[in-house]
């Protein structure tokens, strides 16, 4: 008989809650929050509680699998991992390193994520590594790093709590992001002002001091009308604008023509309640903004990340306590994903591949030359694999047949790869198509650190062995590693995987495992005896000035039609999790959202004679699905969501792949659709 | 946390508030044999009582080890209750004598109270944060979790479910405010507790946590225990 406790990082979102593992004989049983997280103080939401549920489901994988005969059939690791090297090496003589992609993994441990990269890198020689971060806020990256300097999140998920003001858009916080949603809710009590907006009524908009619904698609005009209604209030910050920032005046000229009639025109807002609300940011002493992928999924994703920049620019709300620009982050491991370098143009600490001397510090560290071409992203990488360009991948726990837009054309993209294998924990849509399935072991059977939407590096701890054979992901990126003939990659432990990361990123100089047990540090921290920090750009930014980015509203890439006269949008519930995968297999979970649904206006509702749980089929330009109606009046007329966790009616068979040109970020948040009884 | 082996204790504090009977109670049913020695405060002490009175956990294979509150504790948890009937580590603090928010509340008119309560559910999450770490919350089958009391489109989850647990737990309720620490939007979930307390002492003189009363609304009318299984709620 053995009890133990094993405290470690909540593998959902990105806000990193600890909790601990109640292990019972070698097995997880429970979840117990943990009182003295300075994150979570001994709450969860319901994801948290029952992070459990999926670790001991029948459905995990347990044996590597190999294709033979068009059948998926039960193999060793050694004949497994053989015919991975074996197809990459054959893959890359004949068509060239850069046939080849590698799709890392946001719910994979920093470690992993760092090696995920250096076998692209390293051992194959192409620096073709992404991950679904390109889904979610690779516009926020891009977008950061043009305005600050730095594309993370500027302040701390405790710092919401003494806000003044928090402006909340794009992002349903009490459902994606219930423990930062918790906080806001918090600052309110105190007697903040939270201002929400956003085409569908959240719950968070519902106990909001105001809330803006604008069209989808129409964000540049409002923001750019706020800074309007904030200049000609005289509501500047002039001195922070003259000594910490350049571009205004180019700005000023732009937003001249954002006058709160115009916005109205353009997005809905009525002209009074877009005053007040500007009126309401500018004036907090310290004002925060949050947002997440009703920002950043979007063609011009990139722009608007930039024009919110302006505005905590315009009013002085960056680099002190409780304001700034604060993307929410949806995975429990994205920021770190990005931070190891799993993304095509970025080496390990946002270090470019294209600066000659950033590449010879790696070609020492790594013993061997690089490749200086910037790589393929994930969207690209499956519009070249229709092309022939990509013939192989390797997919480490991510889900593109459900979590990518139109799935349809992923789906055909697959199908023309020569070679692709997906290491995962569950049987997914993605590893049904694969020629390996390598069966990996889930975050409470292995150790490692997590990123939190903060910056704060949390450790993730082995509570119990993987099932059956399934091993770590750090195992299996070295093994391939090995066998693809990289040098480096004899790793023990992850904890030495980290001490490598820590020399040659330098925003992790500072980080190593036995720190992590004893505190909570926040990147950057350059060297052992930095405290890690908790506000960025204090002083100044990190290019020096901050950039103000004159940009115009453009309608999005797909407008409606006769045919397709309804506006989509696509999101999360509070009690699914991406794709999917593993909430749907936590009974509870599922119980509290069992099927698919789409939310629609009484209104609309009323004029298509739908009813309340009725069956009806929405379709779009590349796909229709059949689903159950949800009538509410809590989104506004013409707009209706969707829900993106349930793979027997996948929102993503209707969205646009249409990209933004800097992030390449597809446009989940906007497609022209139809409603019908179905 | 939860110690295996008493030669090597490891670090222990006591001075942050884990619920042990509640955690005694997520473990015990996988833990079929032997003894189980609990770190046990009065409240945990009290869990403890109305769990083994319904034969939910078997007293005899427990050993208390008793933990005097310490007076910060007592002010965090406004508890009148702190002192367990075996102190093994601490010292016993003095009870509170008045606690202002529940004084506050009983101050407001009725329509006032009803809207405190409707803005304060209002921020619910549905975490059932304030159910799976009450001590005393052991149904199998929950309400909250049925679709017909509680429905399951989306938060907040309205105010049945919240009421629904308000007289659910009024027979067993020891006040250890665990409700009221776990809930991450701050409901003052203990407030409410308290004041159905005060109602079920006032109606039937009954006090959760004493180990040799049943509740009242397992007994006859003659006051005899039920012969039914307790276990049914
Ligand atoms: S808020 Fe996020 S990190 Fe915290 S428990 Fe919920 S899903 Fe996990
Ligand atoms: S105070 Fe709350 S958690 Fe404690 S016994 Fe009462 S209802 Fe349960
Ligand atoms: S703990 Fe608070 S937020 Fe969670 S279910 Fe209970 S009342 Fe709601």
């Amino acid at each position: 008989m053995s009890v133990k406790h094993t405290l470690t990082t909540c593998p959902y979102c990105g806000t990193g809650c600890n909790f601990f593992l109640q292990v019972v004989d070698g097995r997880v049983v429970d979840v117990v929050p943990c009182k003295t997280d300075e994150t979570s103080r001994g709450g969860l939401c319901i994801k948290g509680y029952n992070a459990h549920a999926f670790v001991n489901h029948p459905d995990r994988l347990l044996h590597p699998m190999v294709r033979e005969a068009n059948q998926l059939t039960k193999a060793t690791w050694d004949d497994a991992l053989r015919r991975i090297s074996s197809e990459l090496n054959r893959i890359a003589s004949e068509h060239g390193k850069d046939s080849i992609m590698i799709l890392a993994s946001a719910k994979c441990t920093n470690e992993e994520n760092y090696l995920f990269q250096k076998l692209a890198r390293a051992a194959i020689g192409t620096n073709n590594v992404d991950h679904c971060a390109r889904l979610c806020h690779a516009s926020t990256v891009a977008g950061l790093l043009q305005s600050f300097g730095s594309g993370a999140m500027t302040n701390t998920i405790p710092e919401f709590e003494d806000a003044d003001c928090v402006l909340v858009t794009g992002s349903n916080t009490l459902e994606a992001h219930p423990l930062i949603g918790a906080r806001i809710l918090q600052a309110g009590d105190k007697g903040a002002k939270i201002l929400v907006v956003d085409p569908r009524d959240t719950p968070l908009s519902r106990v909001a001091t105001l809330t803006l619904r604008q069209e989808s698609g129409t964000d540049v005009a409002w923001i750019n009308g706020m800074i309007n209604v904030i200049i000609s209030e005289g509501m500047l910050d002039k001195e922070f604008i003259d000594t910490r920032t350049t571009g205004f005046e180019e700005l000023k000229e732009i937003v001249k023509k954002y006058t709160p009639e115009k916005v109205e025109e353009i997005t809905g807002i009525p002209k009074e309640d877009l005053v007040a609300a500007a009126k309401i940011y500018a004036s907090g002493e310290r004002a925060m903004i949050a947002y997440a992928m009703g920002i950043t999924q979007h063609s011009n994703g990139t722009d608007l990340v930039r024009t919110l920049a302006n505005l905590a620019m315009v009013t002085g709300n960056v680099g002190k306590e409780s304001t700034g620009v604060n993307p929410l982050r949806g995975q429990c491991n994205v920021q770190g994903a990005c931070d190891a370098g799993a993304l095509p143009n970025l080496y390990p600490g946002y270090q470019s591949v294209e600066d000659a001397e950033t590449k010879t510090m790696f070609e020492k560290a790594w013993g061997t030359k690089l490749s200086d071409k910037k790589g393929m992203t994930l969207t690209a990488a499956f519009n070249k694999a229709l092309t022939g360009d990509v013939k192989a991948m390797l997919i480490f726990g991510e889900n593109p047949m459900m979590s990518d837009p139109d799935i349809g054309h992923v789906e055909e993209a697959i199908s023309k790869l020569e070679f692709m294998a997906v290491v995962d924990i569950f049987p997914t849509e993605t590893a049904k198509l694969a020629d390996v399935v390598l069966p990996a072991a889930c975050y409470a059977e292995k150790d490692g650190t997590f990123t939190a939407t903060d910056r704060a590096i949390r450790a993730v701890r082995k509570a119990v062995d993987p099932p059956g054979d399934a091993r770590a992901d750090w195992k299996i990126a070295c093994d391939l590693g090995k066998m693809l003939g990289g040098a480096g990659f004899e790793f023990d432990t992850p904890g030495q995987v980290m001490a490598e990361m820590s020399a040659v990123a330098p925003i992790y100089g500072g980080i190593d495992y036995e720190r992590i047990e004893k505190e909570m540090v926040r990147w950057p921290c350059p060297s052992k005896d930095h405290p890690g920090t908790k506000v960025l750009h204090a002083d100044s930014f990190k290019i020096g000035r901050g950039v103000f980015a004159p940009i115009r509203h453009t309608p999005p890439a797909e407008e409606t039609s006769e045919e397709f006269p309804f506006i989509l949008t696509t999101g999360r519930n509070l009690f699914h999790f991406h794709t999917g995968t593993m909430t749907r297999r936590s009974a509870k979970l599922q119980r509290e959202a069992a099927g698919p649904y789409v939310e629609i206006n009484e209104k609309d509702a009323r004029d298509l004679g739908i009813a309340d749980d009725s069956s009806v089929k929405v379709s779009s330009r590349r796909g229709s699905i059949t689903l159950s109606a949800r009538v509410t009046p809590w989104i506004r007329p013409g707009t209706i969501f969707i829900p993106f966790h349930y793979a027997e009616a996948a929102a993503n068979r209707l969205t646009n792949n249409a990209l933004d040109p800097v992030a390449q970020i597809p446009e989940f948040k906007v497609c022209a659709a139809n409603v019908q009884k179905g | 946390m939860l110690l295996e082996r008493v030669d090597n204790p490891g670090k222990l504090r006591f001075d942050v508030p884990y619920q042990m009977a509640m955690i005694l109670t997520k473990i015990n049913r996988f833990v079929k044999e032997g003894k189980i020695a609990i770190v046990a405060r009065r409240c945990d002490e009290k869990a403890i009582a109305e769990l083994v009175k319904r034969d939910l956990l078997d007293g005899s294979r427990l050993e208390l080890i008793g933990l005097a509150c310490s007076a910060e504790q007592v002010e965090a948890c406004r508890c009148t209750d702190p002192c367990p009937s075996r102190v093994d580590i601490g010292q016993p603090s003095e009870p509170v004598k008045d606690d202002q928010n529940f004084a506050g509340m009983l101050d407001m008119s009725l329509e006032d109270r009803l809207d405190f309560w409707i803005n304060q559910f209002r921020k619910c999450n549905k975490c059932f944060g304030c159910t799976l770490n009450c001590p005393v919350c052991f149904c199998d089958e929950c309400l909250l979790e049925e679709k017909t009391f509680a429905p399951d489109k989306g938060i907040p989850p309205g105010l049945t479910f919240h009421l629904i647990r308000t007289v659910h737990l009024a027979d067993k309720c020891v006040e250890c405010g665990e409700c009221e620490r776990s809930c991450p939007v701050d409901i003052p979930l203990l407030s409410l507790r308290k004041m159905v307390n005060r109602d079920m002492k006032k109606m039937f003189n009954y006090v959760s946590g004493d180990p040799e009363r049943m509740s009242p609304l397992l007994t006859t009318l003659e006051g005899d225990p039920m012969e039914d299984d307790p276990n049914v709620c």
